[in-house]
């Protein structure tokens, strides 16, 4: 995490353009093999309803926990669902958590961020504020903030949001102080721009690169984290397919359908290590140190 | 899955635990395995059937019950009379009782274990059981009085569940709150020796014990020197525990489990003969939609309970057709139950007839407004699937069911409020006659009486069931009380939880007890093979 924040410190604020992008990609096939499952299963998820084969509350109680094969390509669940469907379905929705999540955690971060940087006075409070929070285990912090909200698609999201938020706003004071120093922001400011556009048209656009590079790198730790409260059942309410939720399913049965948690277990796993993957090689291209 | 598959699973089973290496196994000593714990081992103060397991061993009662769950048998009381008025119950004591530190058991134990518990600064629970209580009062050092207020017909079954375990009220008066806790010295074949909560429970053999019951095989003193009660709170875990011989009975294994467990040649799967435990869903009946009966009907016919028992019970569970099972006293065996079976194109009919339709198959509406039902439950892993599948068996019928599923430290909250309309759980119980007392008398809303069920005439033929003080009728007045409640469709009965204990190689086979949550009951017919 740290080499993380200081290797986006001192990132390139200007941002790569898009066919430097394509061009690392290629040269780093793990990362392009990441890229191209993520698309796949955002893609898939997408068109769950198109794509599934099954209905996905469609219960059957005595069709339960068949093995991958026949009709069931992947086997059924623990109430005779379709696996194939529900897992189409629950990276639907724990995809679309995690987004939700990293746009919200990603606006309060950066609002504190660049807050801080922008009105010094604020900044000791603030920073501390958010050294408080980063002292807890995003996971602790996330089952603490679930387990007070209460169940549901918003309260998830909010708890979600806010265990991202304080890395984020890490990284946001730290692009935002090295962007304070710039000259056209004393120029802004002597043409006598209001703080509010100055913020909006100078900082925030300036710092926008390395705080969208972090925020992906992130994306997969929030996924992580939203499939572990689904698994400890601080998640979304049944008949919800969520991936950490299948997973906790299948656990009571592991011995005799294995089948149900493994498959929700390796699509989380896939989908966080392409992300990490992803990000890595999104910190690397922004990252003029370890430019090749 | 067939035979080998079965077999296969239980080696993995096995396997799987192999290497956390069995503990020694100490001769006479049995291990029993559980999940949870209790919160103390205070008969009068303790709900957890987790304490029942404990005090049935350490504790007796006056009268006793056969494995049938209906014969009375005598106890601490080797007779009682009881007045043609029905409110004086004299018990004549057994004289060759001690308790574990040797004094000998007298009256004045009984009385001071009634006074204790009745008395209203005493935080006791259930105290309910004891009925309208005049007095207890002891004649002599071996007879006790016991006057009641007004007939009550339950007294004697509700005295063989654990809460009339007789203590030693010397002992509960010198410890306080430490009593059931620190120590307990009671009459039981066993003596408690100390307790580590959340870890174990030892007992050891009370030498002197020879006054056990009738329907136990062995009189006393019991067959093993000592019993450790040993937590272990995962379900997995505790199933291959048994399997590696770390443990040597549970009855807490996982339904899931049982079905592999029974592929291993060394387990032996040991049935009591009854046992009451029903799993239901309840319907508010003052919620919006659910006044209607025809509605109510509905819900109940969509639901496959017999699905319920063969899928998540693995057939550890029979399909109920009643509130209470037919084996129980007082059973009504003429009512009409047509409204609990799976008839999902009836139920469909039935909401068609009340208004509920639906045009493209989606969830049915009536004025413009869905049928869509909140659902309270547990998080606990079968209660949660039994939840889902409620909820896709009227999906089918084009109901939605809002299922929220509570942690058991705030379910008992949620369920206190109006803001259901179905709930799921299950309950322990002696007889018809102890099912109605708790669940369908109006002076018990909004709680254990979630349904808000209001009829004055169940309340008075329950009232009239309990003063009874003939046997015929008393179920005369708690036959027509069940016809009347299921004749309203105010649950939907799932399954009647089979009780099973698993003993491992080690063990003597022995008749478990059905009492509720005690299957080994006094631990005396438990032997271990030399």
């Amino acid at each position: 995490m740290s080499t993380d924040t200081t290797a986006l410190q001192t990132a390139n604020t200007a941002g790569a353009s898009r066919p430097h992008l394509l061009r690392h990609l290629a040269r780093d096939p793990l990362a392009l093999i990441a890229l191209i499952f993520l698309v796949l299963i955002v893609v898939a998820a997408i068109l769950a309803p198109v794509l599934a084969p099954f209905d996905p509350y469609d219960t059957n109680l005595r069709m339960r926990l068949r093995p991958p094969g026949g009709d069931h390509l992947l086997g059924t669940d623990t109430q005779g669902r379709d696996l194939l469907t529900r897992l189409l379905y629950g990276a639907r929705t724990t995809l679309a958590l995690g987004f939700a999540s990293i746009v919200v955690g990603s606006l309060i971060g950066t609002s504190i961020g660049l807050a801080a940087a922008f009105y010094r006075r604020l900044e000791g409070p603030l920073m501390r504020l958010v050294d408080i929070l980063l002292s807890f285990p995003s996971i602790l912090f996330g089952l603490a903030l679930a387990a007070m909200l209460g169940v549901g698609m918003d309260s998830l999201v909010i708890a979600l949001g806010l265990s991202a938020a304080p890395p984020i706003a890490r990284v946001a004071r730290a692009t935002a102080a090295s962007v304070m120093q710039a000259e056209y922001m004393d120029a802004g400011r002597v043409i006598g721009l209001s703080d509010s556009a100055l913020i909006r048209r100078y900082l925030l656009r300036n710092c926008a690169a390395p705080i969208v590079v972090y925020c992906s790198l992130q994306f997969g730790e929030t996924i992580l984290l939203a499939a572990a409260l689904g698994f400890l059942g601080l998640g979304l309410q049944p008949p919800t397919a969520e991936l950490g939720s299948i997973a906790a399913e299948g656990r009571s049965f592991i011995f005799l359908a294995p089948h149900v948690s493994t498959a929700a277990s390796l699509l989380i796993f896939m989908i966080v290590l392409s992300c990490n993957l992803l990000g890595d090689a999104f910190r690397d291209l922004t990252d003029p140190k370890l430019q090749r | 899955m067939g035979m080998i598959g079965k077999r296969a699973a239980g080696c993995m089973l096995s396997l799987a635990l192999a290497t956390t290496a069995a503990m020694a196994q100490e001769p006479d000593t049995a291990v029993v395995l559980r999940i949870s714990d209790a919160d103390r081992y205070d008969p009068q103060r303790s709900t957890a059937l987790a304490a029942a397991e404990i005090l049935y061993m350490v504790g007796e009662t006056l009268v006793t019950l056969d494995h049938d769950l209906k014969t009375l048998r005598p106890g601490l009381a080797e007779r009682w009379e009881v007045s043609a008025d029905g409110l004086t119950y004299t018990f004549h004591l057994r004289r060759d009782v001690s308790f574990c530190d040797a004094k000998p058991f007298t009256a004045k134990a009984v009385v001071g274990t009634m006074d204790r518990w009745l008395n209203p600064d005493f935080p006791g629970v259930s105290k309910w059981k004891a009925g309208k209580v005049e007095s207890v009062k002891a004649l002599d050092d071996y007879t006790v009085e016991y006057k009641l207020k007004e007939p009550y017909s339950e007294l004697l079954y509700q005295m063989t569940q654990f809460n009339f375990i007789i203590i030693d009220p010397d002992q509960a008066t010198a410890l306080k709150d430490d009593f059931g806790v620190a120590a307990f010295n009671g009459t039981g074949a066993f003596c408690f020796q100390s307790w580590t909560p959340r870890t174990q429970t030892v007992l050891t053999r009370h030498e002197g014990y020879r006054w056990g019951p009738s329907f136990m095989t062995n009189p006393g003193p019991a067959e093993v020197a000592k019993i450790v009660w040993k937590i272990v709170p995962e379900e997995a875990t505790l199933a291959a525990a048994l399997q590696t011989g770390e443990g040597d009975v549970s009855f807490a294994v996982p339904a899931w489990a049982i079905s592999q467990l029974q592929a291993t040649p060394s387990i032996q799967l040991l049935r009591p003969e009854a046992g009451f435990r029903t799993h239901y869903v309840g319907m508010k009946i003052t919620r919006p939609d659910l006044g209607d009966k025809r509605v109510r009907e509905a819900l109940s016919l969509a639901i496959d309970q017999s699905a319920i028992a063969d899928a998540i019970f693995f057939g550890e569970a029979e399909a109920a057709k009643s509130y209470y099972s037919e084996a129980a006293r007082d059973f009504n065996p003429d009512m009409k139950l047509d409204a609990f079976g799976y008839d999902p194109e009836k139920a469909k009919a039935l909401l068609d007839e009340a208004g509920w339709v639906s045009k493209d198959g989606g969830v049915r509406m009536k004025d413009g407004k869905p049928l869509s039902l909140i659902f309270y439950g547990f998080t606990g892993d079968s209660d949660k699937q039994m939840a889902e599948t409620i909820q896709g068996d009227l999906r089918k019928i084009g109901v939605d069911l809002k299922v929220e599923l509570y942690d058991p430290t705030i379910v008992w909250g949620k369920l206190k409020t109006q803001d259901f309309d179905l709930y799921q759980m299950s309950y322990p119980y002696l007889s018809a006659g102890d099912a109605m007392n708790l669940y369908f008398l109006s002076s018990n809303m909004p709680t254990p009486n979630r349904m808000n069920w209001n009829d004055p005439k169940t309340d008075q033929l329950i009232d009239a069931g309990n003063r009874a003080t003939s046997a015929e009728a008393r179920f005369a007045a708690f036959a027509e009380a069940g016809a009347i409640i299921h004749d309203a469709v105010l649950w939907k009965p799932l399954v009647n939880e089979k009780l099973v204990v698993v003993a491992g190689s080690r063990v003597a086979p022995f008749k478990p007890h059905g009492i509720s949550g005690a299957p080994l009951y006094n631990g005396l017919d438990l032997k271990l093979a030399k």
